[in-house]
């Protein structure tokens, strides 16, 4: 493992530490090198085209609809070349949570940060929780750690359909393709689906009628499903989203047998499910490569993708910074930072020394501080860090070339990494590290999954690692996650089963009055290592004296939605837009409904609420909250 | 019938609302729609277009006078939970209101931006003809999150919450709206204005100590005497998040008073619907009759009743134990989860810190333990006979094979059953001597009471006693 930009060498050991110079992290010392269109070539070239081109449009897109929370597009689209030649995505709500955080109680910080975000309603309470264990020293019961990866397997079950049908599936739709891709409807008539025994559609044109908003049988089953799996949920939650159960070292719920019997019957109709949406997004993507060889830029960028891991060992993990890399290696989802498609660490540490937030775009003032130099175990920290970082929010007027959205510019190794609940199944695929199981099972460049018998037949499932990073293979290996995520829920249940065999029924490792007295009074950081429907959730905290000093939260939808960073370069979303080729029918500009734009920035399933920065007053911001494991808000 | 196209309604003097616009100033001009074409517009056709071969009813089978209403969502300081919980709800579900599948509730024209098929412009073109006085039917604005002071944002040139952009800035130029300042617009002509959530009731979460933003509830913005054109005052569906059914069902039980079938609906003092919210959760708490016992959960897990792990429902105004979270399912108490006050007025900050006993419990918990010390061992006692069948009693011998640890009741028990049985039995008309209807030879349909016809005599042991209830 290196870092290729920042200023940080790694021993044998795997041990960090600083390269030398004065102000090794300053933004000339340490430079991205892939920084492939400077802004100011970016401008000049849309002068020129301006100069000599009436067809370039000037576009913002506010709100855009069927994502979670309020994110707005800005765009300049050459109609003449089919080109979007620059994008500005913007974060449109900002609540501040972490200053709502700031100074209360650390017992406090679940169900606070659970409201961070709604959509992906569980994960934020989970996260907290981490990472006040870690600060305060404490390590959940395995029990416990069970619960919560039947929690938090059934969410997903939840997540991933609500997007696939709800949000990101009317963009395939019949009512979509007949007014914007009118051309591909004769095709899609004619055309054999090849998982037609699966799914039950026998032609496209089927399957698109189904996936109609409202009235499609698709669309109405996933909706169903998203109900079937919180009714999972709440039986260990108490009510969703924003979980009851959830204490430091644990979890509350009175686990019986009933509680584990009903988790299983649920769970046991949604395999047959999971093949049906495999089946699904398997069609959608051959569909629409064979009528058009574009659609495979639309949305397209590096495979470079980060992941904390998610679902842990409930043996291996301990609670603590020192041994995180040890107890993340063992994780249902192996955390990792994949750079263009390869598999370049899959220690906690590094990805945690590798993050930076960056605000020049953003409404807020620079607040980057000196003030841990290394994290716990000496490696260095960037000023830049989140355990580093203040934030000043200062509300102002939108300007593209300076600040324009609520969103901060997170970096890994100063690139801008993608979050998706996909970066799992392309970091286990490659990792060879997840444990092993009857059902999953990583290859070294692919997933393989044995779907259990339901009503239909059990079926043996290979995803494999895409040659191209797209709209439709963001949905296809998300409709696999969904698959993994349930598997992995299948698992814990058992292990659950194991444990009440040998009558263990402790869930937390503390009770109330001993939870009150473990809150430290020296300080102390924490951070939560965890995941979202969205991918990547992290939170870092600091407590001092018994109260929460520092509280930040960086989310998916922070690094998806990032704005530009100090180099020019863009986010996620940003340069999935400026990759997509428009591929609708251009002659009248009047009938340009950038669809394909749509496709590009649904596939990230971005939720926004979770963005969210903070001020102490007097213009004076302590801290933030990024985006939700939903976006920018 | 209200003209809802010309009637226009000053907001009320001195609320933040009005001082908002004040502040703002007039909004003139909507966005040129000619300009924009279809951008946005996949489908080529606004959703309402799109559902209405599907949704809509002939007089015949409406039920009423409405066939349809427009419902604007907005999402100010808002994590959108409210709008997860309402594609939760089945009782009714929110896709059978939209398709008008749900008979007696007109079609549902929802403007949500997590369903909608149009984007941008297109998205805000029915806000706009809301404002204009251009809308086909009468509208409802729901909010989830809290309004935050958009002043303060505004004053520095940005805003906290925007939702669209319009050419209300200087000259006409596009500005991002906010939601706060689309709430204060729309409620002029609202037919109802209806908060969803605890941040849109109360403030919520976004408004607790030590926020940057000035954010409060819905009512608190519109100020105390906020009447929509119908004369109703703010509709408050508080939760964190709300139960789905306790905000799809009030929706309903409203369309069934304006249909002119169902009941006015009632409202509490705080505008919550009072059938859903009189009552503390503790009252139908799974685990109440454990507080009745005085009997304690210490660790997180315990099957007991929660309050000595933090547990505020004896004082808290929901339903969730009773109605579930999602189709009937789940519930806090219910799966071990401490109630922290979510639907209140009061949350977070009266509630915090959170896994601590209420130190108002320490009165009702003494007492309770003390009557409980008296009351679980009687029960116990007269629970230990009832799971004896009476066969039992007579043969002295259980038969289960998974065995008992105490298969005979002991002397003093028995003496002491007999006793209570009596007690049970004392003024029952059926201990009067007769001859048992139905019996072999003796069915001579004399009327008699079947239950006298088992043969049940007074004088008998107390071991051929029928069981009974306590």
């Amino acid at each position: 493992m290196c870092f290729k930009t920042l200023p940080v060498s790694f021993d044998g050991r795997g041990n960090a530490t600083l390269r030398g110079g004065a102000n090794p992290y300053g933004y000339t010392n340490s430079t991205p090198n892939h920084v492939e269109v400077t802004e100011t070539e970016r401008e000049e070239r849309i002068k020129r085209l301006v100069a000599r081109n009436g067809h370039i449009k000037d576009l913002n897109m506010d709100p855009i609809t069927r994502i979670a929370g309020a994110l707005a597009l800005h765009v300049q689209a050459d109609l003449d070349n089919g080109e979007y030649l620059d994008a500005h995505a913007q974060a449109t709500l900002f609540r501040g949570y972490e200053l709502i955080l700031m100074g209360r109680d650390p017992r406090d910080a679940i169900f606070v940060s659970s409201r961070a975000c709604g959509v992906c309603g569980g994960v934020h309470a989970h996260c907290a929780a981490y990472a006040i264990e870690m600060a305060m020293g404490i390590k959940p019961p395995p029990l416990g750690t069970v619960v919560r990866n039947m929690e938090q397997a059934a969410e997903m079950g939840y997540d991933n359909p609500l997007h696939l049908y709800l949000l990101a599936g009317p963009d395939y739709s019949e009512s979509v393709i007949k007014a914007s891709n009118p051309e591909l409807w004769p095709l899609a008539e004619s055309w054999p689906c090849p998982n037609a025994h699966i799914h039950g559609f026998k032609k496209m044109s089927d399957l698109m009628v189904a996936l109609n908003p409202l009235t499609g049988s698709l669309y109405r089953e996933g909706l169903d499903f998203t109900r079937l799996s919180r009714e999972i949920v709440v039986i260990l939650t108490g009510k969703y989203p924003h979980p009851q159960n959830v204490v430091p070292g644990g979890v509350s719920t009175t686990l019986t047998l009933q509680t584990l019997n009903e988790f299983h019957s649920k769970l046991g109709r949604i395999f047959d499910y999971a093949q049906r949406m495999m089946a699904v997004w398997d069609d959608i993507p051959a569909f629409f490569y064979e009528a058009d060889e574009r659609y495979m830029q639309v949305g397209s960028r590096p495979m470079t993708m980060i992941d904390a891991g998610y679902w842990d060992d409930p043996y291996a993990y301990d609670g603590t910074y020192e041994n995180c890399n040890e107890w993340g290696d063992k994780r249902w989802s192996t955390p990792g930072a994949v750079i263009d498609g390869k598999l370049v660490t899959t220690r906690l540490t590094d990805i945690n020394i590798g993050l930076e937030e960056f605000v020049e775009h953003a409404y807020y003032e620079p607040s980057h501080t000196t003030r841990h130099a290394t994290d716990p175990l000496g490696n260095p920290l960037s000023p830049w860090h989140p355990w580093n970082k203040r934030t000043l929010p200062k509300p102002g007027a939108r300007d593209w070339k300076d600040k324009y959205t609520w969103s901060t510019s997170v970096r890994w190794d100063r690139r801008a990494v993608e979050a998706g609940c996909y970066a799992r199944m392309i970091i286990n695929a490659q990792s060879r590290k997840i444990p092993t199981s009857d059902f999953i099972e990583s290859t070294g460049h692919s997933v393989r999954m044995l779907v259990p018998k339901g009503e239909v037949g059990e079926r043996e499932v290979e995803w494999h690692m895409p040659d191209v990073w797209n709209a439709f293979e963001r949905n296809r290996a998300r409709a696999h996650h969904y698959l993994y995520s349930q598997l992995v829920g299948l698992e814990s249940l058992f292990e659950a089963y194991k444990l009440f065999q040998q009558g263990e029924r402790q869930v937390a490792s503390l009770t109330p009055e001993e939870l009150e007295k473990a809150i430290p009074q020296d300080n102390r950081l924490g951070v939560g290592f965890w995941g979202a429907g969205r991918g990547w959730l992290v939170h870092h905290l600091e407590m001092d004296k018994g109260k929460l000093t520092n509280y930040q939260i960086t989310t998916p939808s922070t690094l998806n939605a990032s704005p530009r960073d100090p180099w020019g370069n863009p986010g996620p979303y940003e340069e999935a837009v400026m990759n997509t080729p428009m591929i609708e029918d251009l002659s009248n500009p009047e009938s340009f409904t950038s669809i394909d734009m749509m496709r590009a920035i649904r596939s990230f399933d971005p939720c926004m609420p979770c963005t969210t920065h903070a001020y102490t007053g007097d213009g004076e911001i302590v801290r933030e909250v990024n985006t939700c494991s939903c976006g920018g808000d | 019938m209200i003209d809802y196209h010309n009637q226009h309604r000053d907001l009320i003097p001195g609320s933040p609302a009005q001082k908002l616009l004040e502040g703002l100033g007039r909004a003139v001009g909507f966005h040129d729609l000619d300009h924009i074409g279809a951008f946005g517009m996949p489908t080529g056709a606004y959703m309402e277009d799109m559902l209405a071969p599907a949704a809509i009813a002939t007089a015949a089978t409406r039920f009423g006078p409405l066939e349809k209403v427009h419902a604007f969502w907005f999402a100010g300081a808002s994590c959108d939970g409210c709008s997860v919980a309402a594609t939760g709800a089945t009782n009714p579900t929110v896709e059978s209101m939209m398709l008008g599948a749900h008979p007696g509730i007109p079609r549902v024209i929802l403007h949500h931006p997590v369903i909608n098929m149009e984007s941008g412009a297109h998205y805000m073109r029915a806000a706009e003809q809301a404002m204009e006085g251009t809308l086909n039917a009468p509208y409802v604005v729901i909010l989830e999150g809290s309004i935050m002071d958009e002043l303060l944002a505004f004053d520095q040139g940005g805003y906290w919450s925007a939702a669209g952009e319009e050419p209300w800035g200087k000259g006409g130029e596009l500005r991002p709206v906010s939601t706060t300042e689309w709430v204060a617009r729309l409620s002029i002509n609202a037919a109802a204005m209806v908060a969803i959530g605890t941040c849109a009731t109360w403030g919520g979460i976004p408004s607790a100590e030590g926020n940057p933003t000035g954010a409060m509830s819905l009512m608190d913005f519109l100020g105390k005497d906020y009447r929509s054109v119908l004369g109703v005052p703010i509709v408050n569906i508080p939760g964190c998040p709300p139960i789905g059914d306790n905000f799809t069902e009030t929706i309903a039980a409203v369309c069934y008073f304006l249909q002119g079938f169902g009941p006015l609906p009632e409202f509490d003092e705080l505008g919550r619907p009072a059938w859903l919210f009189g009552e503390t959760v503790h009252r139908r708490c799974v685990r109440g009759a454990y507080y009745e016992e005085g009997q304690f959960a210490h660790e997180f897990g315990d099957p007991e009743c929660l309050v000595e792990l933090g547990c505020w429902g004896p004082v808290v105004n929901c339903n969730i134990t009773s109605r579930g979270a999602v189709r009937g399912i789940g519930g806090c108490m219910n799966a071990g989860a401490a109630c922290i006050g979510c639907t209140m007025p009061g949350f977070p900050d009266k509630f915090t810190p959170f896994y601590k006993r209420p130190p108002g419990s320490l009165a009702s918990t003494t007492v309770s333990r003390m009557t409980g010390s008296l009351i679980r061992p009687l029960r116990k006692f007269s629970n230990n006979n009832l799971n004896r069948e009476v066969r039992w009693d007579k043969t002295g011998e259980v038969t289960s094979g998974f065995g008992r640890e105490k298969s005979d009741p002991g002397m003093l028990a028995e003496v002491t059953h007999h006793f209570y049985d009596k007690m049970r039995r004392f003024n029952d008309n059926a201990t009067n001597d007769g001859a048992a209807w139905g019996k072999i030879g003796d069915d001579g349909g004399d009327g008699r009471h079947p239950e006298q016809a088992r043969g049940f005599k007074s004088g008998e042991s107390s071991k051929k006693a029928m069981p009974g209830r306590r």
